[in-house]
């Protein structure tokens, strides 16, 4: 048994984040319980038709989200409790709203900073309806075993360490949301822990009293003892007081009450809660209170400290006097637990998962991606450059210096080919009509294929088929008759003999003045011999010359088309912003381009 | 609970058509000279000049002066503003309108628990304090309004009579309703005075506004007033000004004389820090807080504060269990801010006492440890040591 907060309370939670954030602790605190989520739906006018997602254990559960207190009761008529979390200045009608449902009897709210008028209307509107309302500044209710209603009683590991789990005998009642928490923790190590906590929150005015609850903790069986911790200020304290001494009480009362710190401060200083002041004329002294309890024949002790030894011989008390029977320690392997993530059983070492996919180039886990290991500003303080991590990227080793000349000047010789080709075409046309710069560079990416740009790795792939293969030119040449087709790497549309590529000549020219060893770039040049003795045109193009050169430094065929990707996208970027820039507008193709080779106007036949 | 000097307290009450003395709040000489040149009353009337500012015992300190006609009225302006009272400096000073009467009553409206209590006397001004038996209350349930009925009637029981019972009757209604569409929580106004037309007058109020409704009050322009009877310092305006920007709350009073500095999270737990360093004798040299999960930056800022008081001997790091303020991250401003200020030279010979519990716990209190490494005389105590222990520790401490 327990009060305000049971196994039969059904909550609906008003509020955005922070509620959302509450129904996650709740739904721990009844896995912790081995009961089903409590939560049964959200009132957040702006996402209102959505749900949200609460992890229960294992499973994520999704909560619906209602427009008002009403939709949310109507579709979920178990529902009996509100929790509120709105804003300040919205509390008041969200409030109101929960208070005037028939099917809503108890409504806590966390809220802190409500107007003290607007928190006293709640509280006398609660009253005349005969409903609790709990609050505001309320951390919230902590039923063990049963019901947490907001984010009383911590992190899961705390609600395990108190024993929250099951019920032991005390009732706590606290204005302050840590200390709710302090006496939950101290009720559960120097005594059995407790069947219901509450802070009632830190206000002048809270909607309820320590009275109220008082009453329903005498009448739980299961509470033997309540601890109340007081402050200065209000008339709370007093009351209890007042209540406690009325009559013999099955319950016996504990109780504490800060301020007294207050007797020795310069006139006028207060400082605690909104509520923790002195009335004008000097009432509601903290030592006042305590007096007042300890008349009443409430145990005060003198200090917070004391309160644990003070629980503790309540507590041994009630043991003796058999009103209590002392509760087994759960076995280490009964002690509840929340199912680990896999990213904490594998740090744990308790789960072997088969990974998805495998990367042997680079790992970003760190403070700094490594690539192939090595940290990329270490790379850069040591003067390596865009073709070494070029190298680590695309053939997991770091390229020599004279290496990373050549990929940096085919890289700087590709970059861009004017306006006109293909891809730079596909990007203007893009950019005009108004598209981003990744969908427009990627409309020029599209372009390189077979015909443009793409012919690099074909290229490299045929001229490292001869080199192995030991083919002589003329073999060579038959055999991609034979079997390919045109020699890939080998014409040009506009370049010839007489015109050459001087981009080839460039290249070729440094890769020869190096001394090293070509076979590749030796054999495509002496095709080239061959095949422009047939036909002009037939020259080494710039994509023969790249593949042949990147094959002979070593680089894997496939890797060959990013070359030409990697140096082209710098071309391709530069005519997106290049359009940006000039505020161009969309283009079109002029009619006269197009040669209307289609049947003239024509009469639609009938439908069949 | 926010506390309104007396010129904007005043424009308050005349908003809702309760008479106040002409005033003018006045920031230089030169002003003054402006504004008297303009006012026909500043020429015409005995007038009275006072300090402007959150200061006790005002009288005693020389900032109130009364009966002065304009030139005097001058010389006492120039003479109060700039003036240095410790922490203090005067900036602003009120000059009114003095109002000649014979009877001085009492009038008040105070927030109750179940709505709000109207308090009235005839035996005003001084007499009140000792003839508070004689203030007759009308308790107004919270919701409800008083009628004019039972305004009579309390006027009649108070002790007025005739004209006057039916004016104090008007006025109480008035102040009633500023009190209510101001989210008032106390507002007493103390002498209520008869001008010679017979009309009721308010000649000073203490105003207390409920800060938290600041939101629907666009027209609350003016800064709130510290309530200790002294201004605000910079630290702690500077605290306040992180406090309204963030999550949560950080909060700082100091108290000059005080050698125990206190750092403890929590609006209820600090209080009972606070008590146990008194308790065992000690001097508080302030009061800190923070709670509702705050940023680690405005904790860094709140710890800077306590670690730059003068003389302290111990930091209290105190704290229950939180339920939701994250300690790992929260210590982590604490421990930015220690390490600041031993750069700073602070912290010779000054013990830090911890003890916290809370989400990541382990974290926070390891790292806290971990300053040990680091040459801080630090004392570092999980939730296994009781709330208040460490201030019994440090107090022993030699």
């Amino acid at each position: 048994m327990s009060i305000l907060a049971t196994k039969d309370t059904h909550v609906v939670i008003q509020g955005g984040v922070a509620g959302v954030n509450a129904a996650r602790r709740m739904a721990e605190f009844r896995y912790m319980n081995k009961q089903p989520l409590n939560v049964s739906a959200f009132v957040y006018p702006p996402d209102a038709g959505k749900t949200n997602e609460i992890v229960c254990g294992t499973e994520l559960v999704a909560i619906p989200i209602y427009k008002t207190v009403a939709d949310a009761t109507a579709n979920h008529p178990e529902i009996n409790t509100s929790l509120v979390y709105i804003g300040a200045n919205r509390a008041y009608e969200g409030t109101m709203d929960a208070l005037n449902d028939p099917k809503i009897q108890t409504v806590s709210m966390i809220t802190e900073g409500v107007p003290e008028k607007d928190a006293k209307l709640l509280g006398k509107h609660a009253r005349k309806l005969g409903k609790t309302f709990n609050g505001p500044s309320s951390i919230g209710v902590v039923s063990a075993g049963e019901c947490r209603l907001g984010v009383i009683g911590g992190a899961f590991d705390n609600l395990v360490a108190c024993k929250l789990y099951r019920p032991g005998s005390f009732g706590v009642i606290t204005k302050s949301g840590g200390l709710s928490n302090e006496i939950i923790w101290i009720c559960s190590q120097f005594a059995d822990g407790i069947t219901t906590a509450i802070g009632i929150g830190g206000d002048a005015f809270p909607g309820t009293d320590y009275v109220s609850y008082l009453e329903m903790f005498e009448n739980d069986p299961q509470t033997h003892a309540v601890v109340v911790v007081g402050e200065m200020g209000g008339d709370l304290e007093e009351s209890a007081a007042e209540w406690y001494g009325a009559k013999k009480r099955r319950i016996k009362l504990l109780a504490v009450v800060s301020g007294f710190c207050q007797e020795s401060l310069p006139k006028g200083m207060k400082f605690g809660h909104a509520g923790a002041k002195e009335g004008l004329k000097g009432e509601g002294s903290a030592r006042a209170k305590s007096e007042a309890l300890k008349k009443a024949g409430a145990i005060v002790p003198e200090t917070f400290g004391a309160l644990g030894p003070a629980i503790k011989a309540t507590h041994e008390e009630l043991l003796k006097s058999g009103t209590v029977k002392a509760i087994p320690d759960l076995a280490p392997a009964d002690v509840p637990r929340l199912p680990k993530t896999v990213a904490e059983a594998k740090k744990d070492g308790e789960v072997l998962v088969a990974p998805l996919i495998r990367s042997t180039i680079s790992d970003d886990r760190g403070e700094e991606p490594l690539y192939q290991g090595y940290p990329a500003s270490e790379l850069i303080n040591a003067g390596y450059d865009i073709p070494h991590v070029i190298g680590l990227l695309w053939d997991n080793r770091l390229v020599s210096k004279q290496e990373a000349e050549i990929i940096k000047r085919i890289l700087m010789l590709s970059a861009d080919h004017g306006p006109c080709v293909s891809g730079a075409m596909a990007t203007v046309l893009a950019a005009c009509a108004g598209i981003g710069l990744s969908q427009s560079v990627a409309a020029g990416m599209i372009m390189i294929g077979p015909r443009f740009g793409g012919a690099v790795t074909d290229a490299g792939q045929w001229f490292k088929y001869a080199i192995d293969n030991k083919l002589t030119v003329d073999d060579f040449l038959v055999y991609m008759k034979a079997n390919v087709g045109p020699v890939p790497g080998i014409g040009h549309r506009v370049k010839s003999l007489k015109n050459p590529d001087k981009r080839v000549k460039e290249l070729v020219g440094h890769v020869k003045s190096l001394g090293i060893k070509t076979p590749h770039l030796d054999f495509a040049l002496a095709v080239e011999q061959v095949t422009a003795a047939k036909k002009d045109n037939l020259i080494l193009n710039v994509d023969g010359t790249m593949a042949a050169v990147l094959v002979d430094i070593g680089f894997p065929v496939d890797s060959l088309n990013g070359f030409f990707i990697l140096a082209r996208t710098i071309g391709m970027i530069g005519h997106w912003t290049d359009q940006k820039r000039q505020g161009s507008r969309l283009i079109r193709l002029f009619d006269y381009l197009v040669n209307y080779a289609s049947p003239k106007r024509r009469a639609v036949p009938p439908l069949k | 609970m926010a506390k309104v000097l007396e010129g904007p307290g005043m424009g308050l009450l005349r908003k809702w058509g309760i008479s106040t003395p002409n005033y003018v709040v006045v920031t230089s000489n030169e002003e003054f000279e402006q504004l008297s040149k303009v006012n026909d009353w500043l020429q015409k009337n005995k007038l009275v000049v006072k300090a402007h500012e959150a200061l006790g015992s005002r009288f005693k300190l020389g900032l109130v002066k009364v009966g002065l006609d304009l030139a005097a009225a001058k010389s006492a302006v120039k003479e109060m503003l700039g003036k240095q009272l410790e922490s203090v400096t005067i900036r602003e000073v009120i000059v009114s309108e003095a109002i000649d009467h014979k009877e001085e009553y009492y009038a008040s409206v105070k927030s109750t628990r179940e709505g709000v209590d109207v308090m009235v006397t005839t035996y005003g001004g001084v007499e009140v304090e000792d003839n508070w038996e004689k203030v007759q209350k009308l308790a107004i349930e919270i919701g409800e309004s008083p009628t004019d009925a039972q305004l009579a009637k309390l006027s009649k029981e108070a002790g007025f009579s005739g004209d006057t019972a039916t004016k104090m009757a008007e006025f109480l209604k008035k102040l009633y309703t500023c009190f209510d569409n101001e989210d008032a929580q106390y507002v007493e106004i103390n002498p209520v005075v008869q001008n010679s037309g017979g009309e009721l007058v308010a000649l000073d109020a203490v105003t207390l506004l409920d800060g938290d409704a600041k939101f629907r009050h666009k027209d609350w322009t003016f800064p709130f007033a510290a309530e200790f009877g002294r201004a605000y310092t910079t630290n702690e305006e500077e605290v306040m000004a992180v406090d309204a920007k963030v999550k949560g709350s950080v909060k700082l009073i100091e108290i000059p004389g005080g050698n125990i500095a206190m750092l403890p999270a929590g609006g209820g737990a600090s209080v009972y820090y606070s008590d146990a360093v008194v308790a065992r004798g000690g001097k508080l040299a302030n009061y800190a807080e923070y709670s509702g999960d705050p940023p680690d930056w405005a904790v860094e800022v709140l710890t800077e504060k306590v670690c730059s008081l003068p003389d302290i001997k111990h930091i209290i790091v105190g704290g229950a269990i939180a339920n939701f303020t994250d300690v790992k991250k929260t210590f982590g401003g604490i421990i930015n801010a220690f390490r600041k200020a031993k750069g700073e030279g602070k912290l010779k010979g000054v013990k830090i006492w911890v003890r916290r519990g809370g989400p990541n716990e382990l974290q926070g209190l390891a790292a806290m440890r971990a300053l040990q490494d680091e040459g801080f005389d630090i004392h570092v105590f999980d939730r296994t040591t009781p709330l208040t222990d460490i201030v019994d520790m440090a107090m022993a401490a030699k």
